[in-house]
């Protein structure tokens, strides 16, 4: 399996991540919940909900550390009974991003400490500067929103080639 | 900013609704939810007290399907309303694209949706968006309650919608005016993204 | 506050060419006490150390060879090596020249004191 990104510069690290530090799920995500790239999920809907969840933990913990030392804590461990989880926080050029990854016993937290720091590194030097383009809507953007809002309320058909079982890319 | 994948053409929203105690955001996504048919949408996570109060937040993530050219997804988020969990209010708004004010039409509760406003415009400024530019719209739910309790329409314009956003009158528990609120606040993130782009736009 | 391992790390990095000693959780690679000379970055030494220490031990285990004594891999610029027992391992690092011999006598002794 290979690590899935919305953005390019994203691949080359989080794969090498995931072969180095050897986990089981890694998600790359903004501290507001959009992810900017996975490992190991299969249902884009589950990567959302991992995603929210993981901001949400990373976001109480370094607001629990400014109550307590006046600082954020910039990293969480949580150990499971089979799997354990690490969140963590690499900053960039574009602020803050957080890498909540989840491993067994084929890896380890030192190793996925070890690992980490090697991947801000090689962030640090992919991650391009912010180019926030707006993207160029093909079509009416009205009536395609309409559409597809009607059809998922149930008040119209999709189109044919809509029908049939739908995957939301991972 | 919404997250666009220009190779794979993915647009992913963040849309939080906002309010006081009670006024009914997590409804509005409980209707949503059962609405959408499973292959659109993901598991409803709820970060709830045991006595269902929201304590962190609701999410849904849906499965909006191709609009002009892009696949989109949108993340419904709700916040806790009570005034105490104000510090989880402003971290789950952290990088929305939009906000559906969720107000509490009966007249005994307005001074809790104008006390919610000012805290949503509040914790907006804090994360440096700017109020007059952040997609928002209103919705006025309970509308369905007996005239004798509840306000009118007009008078909670008057009180609560001094920027002219678009609002919708509902009764989010049997779903009346939740698709339109969020047809609505679809509309207004998807138009905010493409500004600037006119090649096809309208 | 001193640790309970000072003794032993101590003792353990007098001995004639050792560069550093470790204690580290097997199953975590988390350093638990630590002497080691200045440019040594112990905790990736910890983790991929302990990580190579559980690896020998799951085989030699799924072999039926029984617990792993002592571990040790030569390299180029010097040696690692490693004893455990409970859960913890002793890591050490040594230059080229360093007597194995007297090392691996010292550590084995030394993880008796583990428990």
């Amino acid at each position: 399996m290979r690590a899935r990104v919305a953005e390019p510069w994203v691949e080359v690290p989080l794969q090498r991540f995931v072969d180095d530090a050897r986990v089981l799920f890694a998600l790359l995500l903004h501290p507001s919940g959009q992810v900017l790239g996975q490992f190991g999920f299969t249902r884009a809907v589950d990567v959302m909900a991992a995603c929210a969840l993981g901001a949400a933990i990373h976001a109480s913990a370094s607001q629990l550390g400014r109550e307590l030392d006046g600082k954020p804590f910039r990293e969480l461990y949580h150990a499971g009974r089979h799997r354990q989880i690490f969140i963590a926080e690499t900053p960039t050029i574009r602020g803050p991003l957080i890498l909540l990854t989840a491993f067994d016993t084929e890896s380890s937290l030192g190793l996925v400490q070890v690992f980490f720091r090697n991947f801000c590194d090689m962030l640090r030097t992919a991650v391009p500067p912010v180019d926030e383009q707006p993207p160029v809507f093909t079509g009416d953007l009205e009536r395609d929103l309409n559409r597809s809002l009607a059809i998922l309320f149930g008040r119209a058909r999709p189109p044919l080639a809509d029908r049939g079982p739908s995957h939301p890319s991972e | 900013m919404p997250l666009v994948n220009y190779a794979t053409r993915e647009i992913t929203c963040k849309i939080v609704y906002y309010g006081p105690g009670r006024s009914g955001k997590t409804t509005n996504l409980h209707y949503i939810f059962e609405q959408v048919p499973n292959d659109r949408k993901g598991k409803m996570v709820s970060l709830a007290t045991q006595t269902d109060r929201t304590l962190f937040f609701d999410f849904l993530p849906l499965d909006l399907g191709s609009i002009s050219g892009f696949s989109t997804r949108f993340q419904l988020y709700t916040v806790p309303g009570q005034v105490y969990y104000q510090a989880t209010r402003k971290l789950v708004l952290q990088g929305a694209d939009g906000v559906v004010f969720v107000a509490d039409s009966q007249a005994r509760q307005l001074e809790e949706n104008i006390e919610s406003m000012q805290d949503l415009h509040a914790n907006l400024a804090d994360h440096g968006m700017d109020v007059r530019t952040t997609p928002l719209v209103i919705q006025y739910n309970k509308q369905d309650l007996p005239k004798g309790l509840i306000l009118g329409v007009d008078e909670l314009e008057d009180a609560l919608n001094f920027r002219d956003v678009p609002s919708f009158p509902a009764d989010a528990l049997h779903g009346l005016g939740v698709f339109e609120t969020l047809r609505g606040i679809s509309e207004l993130v998807l138009r905010r993204l493409s500004a600037g782009s006119t090649a096809g736009a309208r | 506050m001193s640790s309970p391992f000072e003794g032993m790390l101590e003792m353990l990095t007098r001995q004639r060419g050792v560069v550093g000693c470790l204690i580290v959780g097997e199953d975590d690679g988390i350093i638990v006490d630590v002497n080691v000379q200045v440019g040594i970055d112990a905790p990736v030494i910890a983790a991929l150390a302990a990580a190579l220490y559980r690896r020998a031990r799951l085989s030699s285990e799924a072999a039926g060879l029984a617990t792993v004594n002592f571990l040790q891999l030569e390299a180029e610029r010097g040696h690692l090596c490693m004893a455990g027992r409970d859960g913890l391992v002793i890591v050490t690092i040594t230059e080229p020249k360093a007597q194995i011999g007297l090392i691996r006598g010292a550590m084995l002794q030394s993880v008796e004191t583990l428990a």
